[in-house]
């Protein structure tokens, strides 16, 4: 029995052995490229469906895709990986945050991969800028954005608001918001979804104002125009009560509200446009973003960046996957499922989008809001700044501190911030 | 002479583990907490106390140790006196007692990011259940996790719920240590309940009191899952225990000397606790009738 068992054993083990090292043989035949990315739900199948169509052309490439959290998750996990020497080989960086990267060397400069492509003529203007940093091109923009405005069609109906209510200036916002709230706050439905981080920054920009000035680098968190915004922002939630507080300690719950038909309205990236028409079909409207003193978004979304500690070979497996991913047929995909705008200028020619455009209104919301969309900053301070600013935000929504005193404070130490930055 | 290394060939392999997995790291701590480094630079400039100095200048500093004291402050002993008292309720051998313990425990298995997300809607101003239960009694509804003073005490309720289970058992396991004789004794004697529990339990249950003692202290301060799944620290700062904070500076904020600069005061602040718990309570544990 005993010498059976031995056998048996020995048998079993050969044969793993040797699937092993058929496996081995197998996967060294192939480039694997290690890809981090932040796409869930619609997105998620989206970019399948691209990474699918990349391996069927390109069958020594293999795309191991996967899916970490959300941005900040990335930079997080990126940044512990990275002197573990477990880092990938691809990652998706969101705009403002890649420059500390860049800056210190984990990207790898993509100016040649770039120039020698067809990409540095097709990709939109705006798309190019987004990758540029310090004169060097670190990421190609594959899910570009604005935040655009949203609004439940149903909710505006009911509320005795038309279609056609002008949401132009905070003015008009705070006003549909409080209508909304007053006839259907019974119900549990409020006004507007608090607004999240890229949406405050929106709201901050159509006041005539950033945060960072994207030119100069000036740090403007305590420009009057900024506290002013930020001031209507905090005024919906804790003095007008027309956005619920959920929002604020959580911002994914403003939006899930909003999705769930618990909210009129609400600011967020165009790349929720799928999203919302599956969670809201008919009812979901898209309208462009308020103009308060100026017309002015911020361009969102992120690009893909290679790693500089990976192997040559890879990386131009990899940067052959980036080309694809922000090919013409590729992006219209990507368009029509999610939302997210065309960065390349030949991707309005492809059925898809073609058909998107046509079937899909409000979808082109985000592409008309180009003319005022502006890039960002992206020094390595902006990776602080947006970190920190959610815990200020919390204090200024929630009614526990001044606004001005804490946009000045905090404009105060991000400028010792970048100073230390720099060092 | 083979006969004499021979123990300690065989704890060597858990040494190793311990040295590699514990040891170094402490080491590695106090190493980068006097450094300046950002986990991407590929120096690690030395900066002596600074980090040190910097982190005993900072309001978010004293802020997170004051939250972090009053979590543990009232979350242990409430803690501790709910589960000697659930445990004695549930000492005898009847199926209603095994089921209840089972009951009991089962949130001391359960992951901790599913407690947090479940209580998160649990507690939601607008969404949540226990609003919703507020609303229906006339009651107005309360910010639970927005309002400062109340979202750190909704952390201690929903870290009381999880941990209280592992607690009642190692009680149950202590009080049944105790030998019968003793109560028959004192029933003989005709003592009154309260007087029993007071002069035979209390003191006899202190081993496990004091082992339950330390173990969670040392837990509330290092309390991270529920807060980072619940409230991240928030609202402004309310709930920023130290190690929440300790992950904020470190990985979302990339200073890593600050980071480890806290990690090893949290590290001098628990073994002086554990000194003091031993010398001011460790001689009150008896540990024989």
């Amino acid at each position: 029995m005993g010498i059976k068992m031995i056998a048996h054993l020995r048998n079993i083990s050969g044969t793993a052995i040797l699937a092993l090292l058929g496996t081995t043989t197998l996967a060294s035949a192939d480039v694997t490229v290690e890809f981090w990315h932040s796409f869930g739900g619609a997105s998620g199948e989206a970019l399948a469906q691209i990474i699918e169509k990349f391996e069927a052309e390109n069958a020594d490439i293999k795309i191991d895709a996967q899916e970490i959290g959300n941005y900040n998750d990335i930079v997080t996990k990126l940044q512990a990986a990275i002197p573990a020497q477990r880092a990938p080989d691809a990652v998706i960086m969101e705009v403002t945050r890649y420059g500390l990267f860049a800056d210190r060397g984990v990207l790898k400069d993509l100016t040649p991969y770039v120039d020698a492509d067809p990409l540095k003529d097709d990709l939109f203007n705006f798309a190019r800028e987004v990758g540029v940093y310090q004169g060097k091109n670190y990421i190609v923009p594959f899910n570009s954005s604005t935040p655009v405005l949203y609004f439940n069609k149903d909710i505006f109906e009911r509320a005795g608001l038309s279609e056609d209510t002008p949401l132009g200036t905070y003015e008009d916002l705070l006003a549909a918001a409080q209508k909304i709230t007053d006839t259907l706050g019974d119900e549990g439905i409020t006004g507007i979804a608090a607004p999240g981080q890229f949406a405050r920054w929106g709201l901050v920009m159509g006041n005539d104002s950033d945060l960072i000035d994207s030119v100069s680098g000036e740090i403007m968190l305590d420009a009057p125009n900024t506290i002013e915004a930020y001031e209507f922002m905090a005024s919906l939630v804790h003095e007008h009560e027309v956005a619920s507080p959920d929002g604020v300690t959580k911002e994914n719950n403003g939006r899930d509200a909003f999705l769930a038909g618990r909210v009129g309205m609400m600011i967020n990236s165009t790349g929720n446009y799928g999203r919302a028409s599956s969670a809201l079909g008919e009812d979901v409207a898209v309208v462009p973003m308020p103009c308060n003193k100026v017309c002015a978004v911020p361009i969102g979304g992120a690009g893909i960046g290679i790693l500089s500690t990976s192997d040559s070979e890879v990386q131009d497996a990899a940067f052959k996957f980036i080309s694809f991913a922000a090919s013409p047929e590729s992006n219209a995909l990507w368009f029509s499922a999610t939302g997210y705008m065309p960065i390349n200028q030949k991707t309005a020619e492809q059925p898809l989008a073609i058909e998107a455009l046509a079937e899909k209104p409000g979808i082109d919301v985000a592409i008309n809001q180009l003319d005022v969309a502006r890039g960002r900053p992206r020094p390595p301070v902006v990776t602080w700044m947006r970190a920190s600013e959610y815990d200020l935000w919390q204090a200024m929504a929630l009614g526990q501190r001044e606004v001005s005193d804490v946009l000045t404070e905090f404009a105060e130490r991000t400028r010792a911030e970048a100073e230390r930055l720099k060092r | 002479m083979l006969r004499r290394i021979t123990p300690y060939l065989f704890v060597l392999p858990l040494l190793a583990f311990i040295a590699v997995f514990t040891y170094v790291p402490i080491v590695q701590s106090v190493n980068l907490s006097m450094r300046e480094w950002d986990f991407l630079s590929p120096t690690k400039p030395f900066v002596g106390f600074d980090n040190y100095r910097l982190l005993l200048d900072s309001r978010e500093f004293w802020n997170a140790l004051r939250v972090t004291a009053v979590f543990a402050l009232f979350s242990v002993p409430l803690r501790l006196l709910l589960a000697l008292f659930i445990a004695s309720q549930l000492l005898r051998e009847t199926w209603v007692s095994r089921l209840m313990r089972g009951a009991l425990f089962l949130p001391a298995v359960t992951s901790t990011v599913a407690i947090g997300v479940v209580f998160s809607w649990v507690f939601s101003t607008d969404y949540g259940m226990m609003n919703a239960l507020l609303t229906g009694l006339g009651l107005s509804k309360v910010a639970w996790l927005q309002e400062p003073q109340i979202a750190l005490w909704v952390l201690i309720f929903v870290n009381t719920w999880k941990q209280l289970g592992y607690d009642i058992i190692i009680y149950i396991a202590g009080l049944q240590a105790i030998g019968t004789e003793l109560y028959d004794a004192a029933a003989v004697d005709g003592g009154r309940k309260g007087h029993v529990f007071r002069r035979i339990t209390v003191p006899l249950v202190m081993p496990t009191t004091y082992f339950l003692l330390m173990v969670s202290v040392i837990e509330a301060f290092q309390v991270f899952t529920i807060v980072d799944v619940m409230t991240k620290g928030g609202p402004a700062g309310a709930t920023d225990l130290v190690v929440n904070m300790l992950y904020r500076v470190g990985f979302t904020l990339f200073d890593i000397g600050v980071g480890s600069a806290l990690a090893v005061l949290l590290f001098i602040l628990l073994i002086t606790l554990a000194v003091i718990k031993s010398r001011v309570i460790g001689r009150k544990v008896h540990y024989e009738a």
